[in-house]
């Protein structure tokens, strides 16, 4: 038998109550983990590790996967590498599973979870835009039993508590809303985004958008959906022009952090492009636009 | 605690803490060098391993989530001194130049090629987006790639 050195000890849960119940003890240094990519980086953040983790991984319920029925019910344990390969779904997902396929690389993508992603909502977290957007909300376990939960809410704090444990994201799935995502990186695959910008509008049958909801990432600490970029799209059509003006209207909504990877006026920068792109993907019910 | 995992077909029993990376449980207490770990962050891809046939950053994968799973490096690569018709690619191709990203690179190769037989330079190109060389350029990593699997029908 191979000895490690010590370190945080790990206690796999067998069960969605046993995870609640040992993550909410009040007396304990204890947090959830999921896939690990955030946590095995902690000590190069500088930040603390808790004496103890509980795995999440063979909790049953956190591996749903259902698509039908008007609300997509995605279980927290669903990597990017699965999300990536949701095979027709939905365009109201399209965002969803294109940030999943285009964030970090290959071989984080098999282990890094969604739940993790709305857990630690680092900024540049790709599928955390991509959710707002879609509208999901949260299917949260905790000590008072489980509950729905606005997922802005979630990220912001207010409304979430000790021992509380995401299920699922619930993401509606109505007929004649499309969505696209884009992120912009230094290199060509891979990398935290400098920005992103997830879009999801619901056409009328002339194409006119009827709501929308636009979301970007990596611009602040968090990603969060923009209500002017979403009010310059409402009651146009989902062109290229609409979406540069939709993109002019975020900057000026959104307060940029600096950064290494990028200055905070550059980030600002290149919202109208992106937000070009995206918005223009919308008229093309395939969604792919042009190359 | 303790945890159980097959390493390149052998079951091994590693006592320590859950968050030890599988890199390093793979590199200092098993003794399997081959891997790398360069950036020790994810995002150089040195250290990629198969978890359960899935390619994975060794560094960041937990040794608690590794228990009751099998892990392939690349010394379980290939057949015993014999390689691989991509190993032979990259080695008769010129895609090895100092070798530090290649087993990182073959890992993540090889896992492309077990779901795709006949994988398009795009589908390479993707496979090792997050397999950095800084050695050759990637071109002959790619055309090795593309060879190998042209190999392998053989």
């Amino acid at each position: 038998v191979a000895v490690l050195t010590p370190g945080p000890a790990v206690h796999a849960a067998r069960s969605l109550e046993e995870a609640v119940v040992l993550l909410s003890d009040p007396a304990g240094d204890v947090a959830a983990l999921a896939g690990g990519t955030w946590i095995m980086r902690a000590p190069l953040r500088d930040e603390r590790r808790h004496a103890l983790y509980v795995s999440l991984r063979g909790v049953p319920e956190l591996r749903a996967c259902e698509l039908g029925g008007g609300v997509a019910v995605l279980g927290a344990l669903l990597t990017h590498a699965e999300l990536a390969a949701l095979d027709g779904a939905p365009a109201a997902l399209r965002s969803l599973v294109e940030a999943a396929g285009r964030s970090a690389f290959p071989a984080v993508r098999t282990v890094a979870t969604l739940g993790g992603n709305v857990c630690s909502p680092f900024p540049e977290a790709d599928l955390v835009p991509a959710l707002l957007a879609a509208g999901a909300e949260l299917n949260v376990a905790g000590p008072d039993g489980g509950r729905t939960v606005d997922l802005a809410g979630f990220l912001e704090g207010t409304r979430r508590g000790p021992g509380d444990v995401v299920v699922a994201a619930r993401v509606p799935v109505p007929a004649g809303r499309r969505s696209a995502f884009e992120r912009l990186t230094v290199r060509g695959s891979g990398e935290y985004a400098i920005a992103s910008v997830a879009v999801s509008a619901d056409l009328d049958d002339d194409g006119a958008i009827v709501a929308a909801r636009v979301a970007y990432g990596g611009v602040e600490t968090t990603a969060r959906r923009s209500s002017a970029a979403e009010a310059a799209l409402r009651g146009g059509v989902p062109t290229a022009e609409a979406g540069y003006a939709a993109g002019r209207a975020a900057a000026a909504d959104l307060t940029a952090r600096e950064g290494l990877d990028a200055p905070g006026w550059y980030r600002l920068e290149v919202l109208p492009a992106l937000t070009r792109t995206a918005v223009a993907r919308l008229a093309d019910p395939d969604g792919r636009g042009e190359a | 605690v303790s945890y159980l995992i097959e390493v390149n077909g052998s079951r091994r029993q590693v006592a320590g803490s859950g968050l030890t990376p599988l890199s390093a449980v793979l590199r200092d207490e098993l003794g399997l060098l081959g891997t790398k770990v360069a950036c020790g962050e994810g995002r150089c891809g040195s250290c990629t391993v198969l978890v359960d046939g899935a390619p994975v950053a060794s560094c960041l994968y937990p040794l608690a989530l590794a228990d009751g799973r099998s892990v392939t490096t690349i010394e379980g690569v290939g057949d015993g001194d014999e390689l691989t018709p991509l190993q032979r690619a990259l080695v008769e191709g010129g895609g090895v130049q100092c070798g530090l990203c290649t087993p990182g690179m073959v890992m993540s190769l090889t896992a492309l090629l077990a779901v795709d037989r006949r994988p398009g330079e795009q589908d390479v190109r993707e496979a090792l987006g997050g397999n950095v060389c800084r050695c050759t350029g990637y071109q002959k990593i790619v055309e090795a790639a593309l060879a190998a699997d042209g190999a392998d029908r053989a």
